[in-house]
C-alpha cells in the first residue's frame, strides 16, 4: 500500500501538485490513523494533506479512482444464461452469419465476459499506450483501443442480428431484452477500457522523469519555447510570483510620515525613561501604482502574458494595476484579468482584435491612451511599456510618450530584443530609450522575473 | 456533556459539532478529526459565509474548549497579535511605589548597594502582571486546551503569515524580558482564508487543508430547518432552492448560507406565507449586497421562463431548477 500511495503522489507531481516531503509524510501518518479500510476516509486523509490548494482539488479527484479504485471492472451480466433452449439455437444460428472475428466479440458480449489482464495489456501496447503519460490522452485512447476491438462493426452487428433473430420469429420483447442486455455488456467493456487506459497513463505519470530542468527553461528566450515548454512556465509563473511576492514584501519601502504611533513610541523610548527622543509613526507602505501597456503581437505575446501574469499575482503587493493591451489600437484589459488567469484575458482581447500582418502601430496606440486614459497615470503611477518598439514604420509620437514620462513616477520598458537589434529595420527603440527611466531586456523568464522585482523596489 | 473525548473518531466529531447546531458533512468531520489527530492546524478555504468560522466556533463548542479568536487584517503586528507590555500600568505602578521605594534603598549605604537592592526588585516590572496578553499568547499561556482561531488570515501582510509560522510549527514565543514561553496544552488551531490572495506554501505546507463550497440543496435545507425552525418546511425548500438558483446566476458577490439565513430569518419575522413576487422584491436586498445584482435577480424574476408564466401560484418555484 505504501508503494501505491507513493506511486499517487509522484503522479500528482506530475501531473503539476506541488507536494513537499514534509506533506507525503504528514499523508502516511494521517493514513496510519484513520486506516484505509474506509475508502472516503482514505481518500480525505489523502486529500487534507497533499492538496492545498482548491485549484489543484480536481486534478486529486481525477486520479485518486485510477490509483485506488476498485481494480474489478464493472460488472457484466450474462443473458445468454436465461434464453430457452430454442432461443439459444436461434441465436447460435444466427451468429454463424458473421466474420470470425465481429461472431467472437459477440459471443464475448452474450456470454458478459471481461477482458483479461492480458488482453488488456495486448491492447494497451497496440495502441501505444506506453507512450502517454498525461490524462489527457485518456479519452484518445480509450478510443483508440475501442476501435482496434472494432466496436463500432461490432454495434452495427449486433443491430443486424437482432433483424435477423426477428426474421427467425423470436420473440419482439425478448429480442429488446437482449438487445439491453447487450447494450449495457458493451459499456461495461468500454468502461473497462476507459479505466484501464487512466490507469495506465497514471502509472507511467508516476514513473515519468521530468524531462528537462525548469533551470533550463527559465533562461531559454521565449521565442525558442515550444507550446509544452511555455505550459510548464506558465505553472512556474505562478510559483515565482509568490517568491517575488515575499521578497517585495520585505523590501517595500515603508512611508515614513503619517501618524504619530503613540505605543511604538513609548517602547521605543523606554530606555531614555520615557523621554521621546525618539519619535515614532505609524508605518504606512508605498505600494506602486502600475500602468502597463502590452504588445501582443504574435512575437510578444509570451512575454505580454507572462507580465501580466507576474503582476497580477502580486496584486496584494500592488496599490492599482491598470493594464492595456494593443496591436493596431488599445484595448483595456483590466475587466478581463479579474478573477481569470491572463491567458485567458489576453486570448479574449485577441477575440475582440484580431492580429494582422504587420499592423502593429505603437503610436496610434499611445494616442488612444492618451486620449481615454491619461488620468490613470500619476506621479504615483509606474509606467510600463512592454513591447519591442517596432512600429511598422508608423509615427512613433514620441510627444505623447514624452508627456507622459513626465507626468508618471517612472517610465520603464521592457523589450525581449538585445540592445544591438534595437534601430535595425523599423524598430523605433533608440528613439523611445532616451525618454524612459530604464530598459530591461526581457527576452527570458529568468530576465522578466529580475525586471518586475526591480520595478517594485 | 461534551468534553475532549468526544473526538475519537471522524462519526463522533460529526455527532458533536451536530450537537452544537452546526451540520458538518463527513468531509469535515473527518479533516477536523485527523486535524485534531495529527496535532496540525486546519486551514479552511471557501467562499464568504459558508460557515468556515462558524466551524471553529461549534469545534470550540463541542470540545468544550475555549475559543480564542483573532481577526486579522492590514497591517496586523505582533504587538496586537502576540504581546504588549502595559506601559501606562507600569509607569503607574511606579509613580505608587515610590515610597516603598525609598523605603527599600533608603538603607542601602552606597549607591553600588543601592543598584543592587534596586535589581533584585526588577524583576517585578517586567513580570506577567504587566505583560498584555494578546490571542496568539493567550492561547499559548492558557491553563485549558483551547481553540484558536485565525480568522481571514488572507488579509494580514505576508511578514505576518512567515511570523505566524514560527507559533504554529512550535507552539511557543520568546518574549526578550521573559524567556521563551511554550504551550501547556498544544491549542486546536482553525485558519481561515476566503483567497483574496494566495498564502505562501511554507503556512500551506504545515497546514491540512479543507475546502468549503457552497453546500447542496439538502445540506443547505437541513441547516436552515435547524438554525430556523419556525420557518414552515414548504418555505424552506422554496427559499433555499431559489438561492441554489441565484448562485448559478452570474453575480458579483453569490449569496452564501449565512445570507440564506439572515433571509429566513427576514421572512419569518415579516410572517411571510408564501414567496410571492411582491415579498421577494421587498426581501431580496438582505440576499444580495450589490445594487447591478439585485437589478438582475429583479430582472429574472420577473421574467421567469415562459412556460412557468402562466401560473401565478408560487408552486411555480417548485420547478425552477435550471
Amino acid at each position: 500500500m505504501e508503494e501505491r500511495i507513493i506511486k499517487f503522489i509522484s503522479a500528482l507531481r506530475a501531473a503539476g501538485v506541488r507536494i513537499s516531503l514534509a506533506e507525503s509524510a504528514d499523508a502516511f501518518s494521517a493514513v496510519d490513523d484513520l486506516g484505509v479500510m474506509d475508502r472516503d476516509a482514505f481518500r480525505l486523509s489523502l486529500r487534507a494533506t497533499l492538496v492545498k490548494d482548491a485549484s489543484s482539488l480536481p486534478i486529486f479527484e481525477e486520479l485518486f479512482p485510477l490509483f485506488f479504485g476498485s481494480s474489478q471492472a464493472p460488472p457484466m451480466m450474462n443473458p445468454s444464461e436465461d434464453l430457452t433452449k430454442e432461443e439459444a439455437e436461434m441465436l447460435a444460428e444466427a451468429l454463424r452469419q458473421f466474420k470470425d472475428q465481429l461472431r467472437q466479440m459477440m459471443e464475448r458480449l452474450m456470454r458478459g465476459q471481461q477482458l483479461s489482464q492480458e488482453e488488456l495489456d495486448q491492447l494497451g501496447e497496440l495502441v501505444g499506450l506506453k507512450q502517454a503519460d498525461d490524462l489527457r490522452y485518456r479519452e484518445w485512447m480509450a478510443k483508440r483501443m475501442e476501435k482496434a476491438l472494432r466496436f463500432r462493426e461490432v454495434r452495427e452487428a449486433l443491430q443486424e442480428l437482432m433483424e435477423l433473430l426477428a426474421e427467425m420469429g423470436m420473440d419482439r420483447e425478448r429480442i429488446d431484452q437482449l438487445r439491453q442486455k447487450l447494450a449495457a455488456n458493451q459499456q461495461a467493456l468500454e468502461e473497462q477500457l476507459r479505466k484501464y487506459a487512466g490507469q495506465r497513463i497514471a502509472e507511467n505519470m508516476s514513473e515519468s522523469q521530468p524531462e528537462e530542468s525548469l533551470e533550463g527553461l527559465l533562461n531559454r528566450p521565449f521565442n525558442t519555447l515550444s507550446g509544452r515548454d511555455l505550459d510548464r512556465l506558465r505553472k512556474e509563473v505562478q510559483r515565482l510570483a509568490a517568491a517575488l511576492r515575499t521578497r517585495v514584501a520585505l523590501r517595500q519601502k515603508k512611508m515614513k510620515y503619517g501618524q504619530l504611533d503613540a505605543k511604538a513610541t513609548i517602547r521605543a523610548n523606554l530606555k531614555h525613561g520615557n523621554v521621546p527622543i525618539v519619535i515614532r509613526h505609524k508605518d504606512r507602505q508605498m505600494k506602486p501604482k502600475l500602468v502597463v501597456i502590452c504588445d501582443i503581437s504574435t512575437s510578444m505575446r509570451p512575454v505580454s502574458e507572462m507580465m501580466l501574469s507576474l503582476i497580477y499575482a502580486m496584486q496584494d503587493q500592488i496599490s492599482k494595476t491598470h493594464a492595456f493591451a494593443f496591436i493596431d489600437h488599445l484595448e483595456y484589459i483590466s475587466p478581463d484579468l479579474t478573477g481569470s488567469d491572463p491567458r485567458n484575458a489576453v486570448s479574449g482581447v485577441l477575440d475582440r482584435m484580431p492580429p494582422g500582418h504587420y499592423n502593429t502601430d505603437l503610436g496610434y496606440s499611445l494616442k488612444n491612451f492618451s486620449d481615454d486614459f491619461l488620468d490613470t497615470v500619476d506621479r504615483r503611477a509606474t509606467f510600463i511599456i512592454v513591447g519591442d518598439g517596432r512600429n511598422n514604420y508608423n509615427d512613433p509620437r514620441l510627444d505623447i510618450l514624452r508627456i507622459l514620462a513626465r507626468r508618471s513616477n517612472r517610465t520603464i520598458w521592457l523589450n525581449p530584443e538585445p540592445p544591438p537589434l534595437w534601430g535595425t529595420g523599423d524598430s523605433d527603440m533608440l528613439k523611445y530609450a532616451p525618454l524612459c527611466d530604464s530598459i530591461f531586456q526581457v527576452g527570458t523568464l529568468a530576465e522578466l522575473t529580475k525586471a518586475v522585482d526591480q520595478l517594485l523596489s | 456533556m461534551a468534553n475532549i473525548n468526544s473526538f475519537l473518531d471522524p462519526q463522533s466529531v460529526k455527532s458533536a459539532l451536530g450537537d452544537q447546531q452546526y451540520i458538518a458533512s463527513d468531509e469535515i468531520a473527518t479533516i477536523m478529526y485527523l486535524s485534531q489527530q495529527l496535532g496540525k492546524p486546519l486551514l479552511t478555504e471557501g467562499p464568504a459565509g459558508v460557515g468556515k468560522t462558524e466551524l471553529a466556533k461549534a469545534v470550540a463548542g463541542a470540545s468544550g474548549r475555549e475559543l480564542i479568536r483573532l481577526q486579522c487584517y492590514e497591517g496586523l503586528d505582533e504587538t496586537k497579535a502576540l504581546y504588549e507590555w502595559e506601559y501606562a500600568k507600569q509607569l503607574l505602578y511606579t509613580q505608587l511605589l515610590r515610597d516603598k521605594l525609598h523605603e527599600t534603598l533608603g538603607g542601602a549605604g552606597n549607591l553600588t548597594e543601592a543598584a543592587d537592592r534596586l535589581s533584585e526588585e526588577e524583576d517585578v516590572f517586567f513580570s506577567m502582571r504587566f505583560l498584555l496578553q494578546r490571542p496568539l499568547l493567550k492561547a499559548i499561556l492558557s491553563d485549558e486546551p483551547t481553540v484558536l482561531l485565525i480568522d481571514e488570515i488572507d488579509r494580514a501582510d505576508a511578514e505576518f503569515e512567515a511570523f505566524l509560522l514560527e507559533v504554529l510549527s512550535d507552539f511557543q514565543v520568546s518574549v526578550p524580558e521573559l524567556g521563551t514561553l511554550a504551550a501547556i496544552h498544544r491549542p486546536l488551531v482553525v485558519l481561515t482564508s476566503n483567497n483574496t490572495r494566495e498564502l505562501s506554501e511554507a503556512l500551506k505546507r504545515r497546514c491540512l487543508y479543507l475546502f468549503i463550497g457552497y453546500p447542496s440543496v439538502e445540506q443547505e435545507l437541513a441547516v436552515v430547518r435547524l438554525k430556523i425552525p419556525e420557518l414552515s418546511p414548504k418555505l424552506a425548500r422554496q427559499v433555499v432552492e431559489m438561492v441554489q438558483n441565484l448562485r448559478k446566476m452570474d453575480l458579483r458577490k453569490s449569496p452564501s448560507i449565512s445570507e440564506t439565513l439572515d433571509w429566513a430569518k427576514a421572512l419569518v419575522s415579516l410572517n411571510a406565507k408564501s414567496l410571492d413576487k411582491e415579498t421577494m422584491q421587498t426581501t431580496l436586498s438582505v440576499l444580495l449586497k450589490h445594487e447591478s445584482d439585485l437589478q438582475r435577480a429583479r430582472r429574472w424574476i420577473n421574467q421567469p421562463p415562459r412556460s412557468l408564466y402562466d401560473d401565478e401560484d408560487n408552486a411555480q418555484y417548485r420547478n425552477w431548477r435550471n
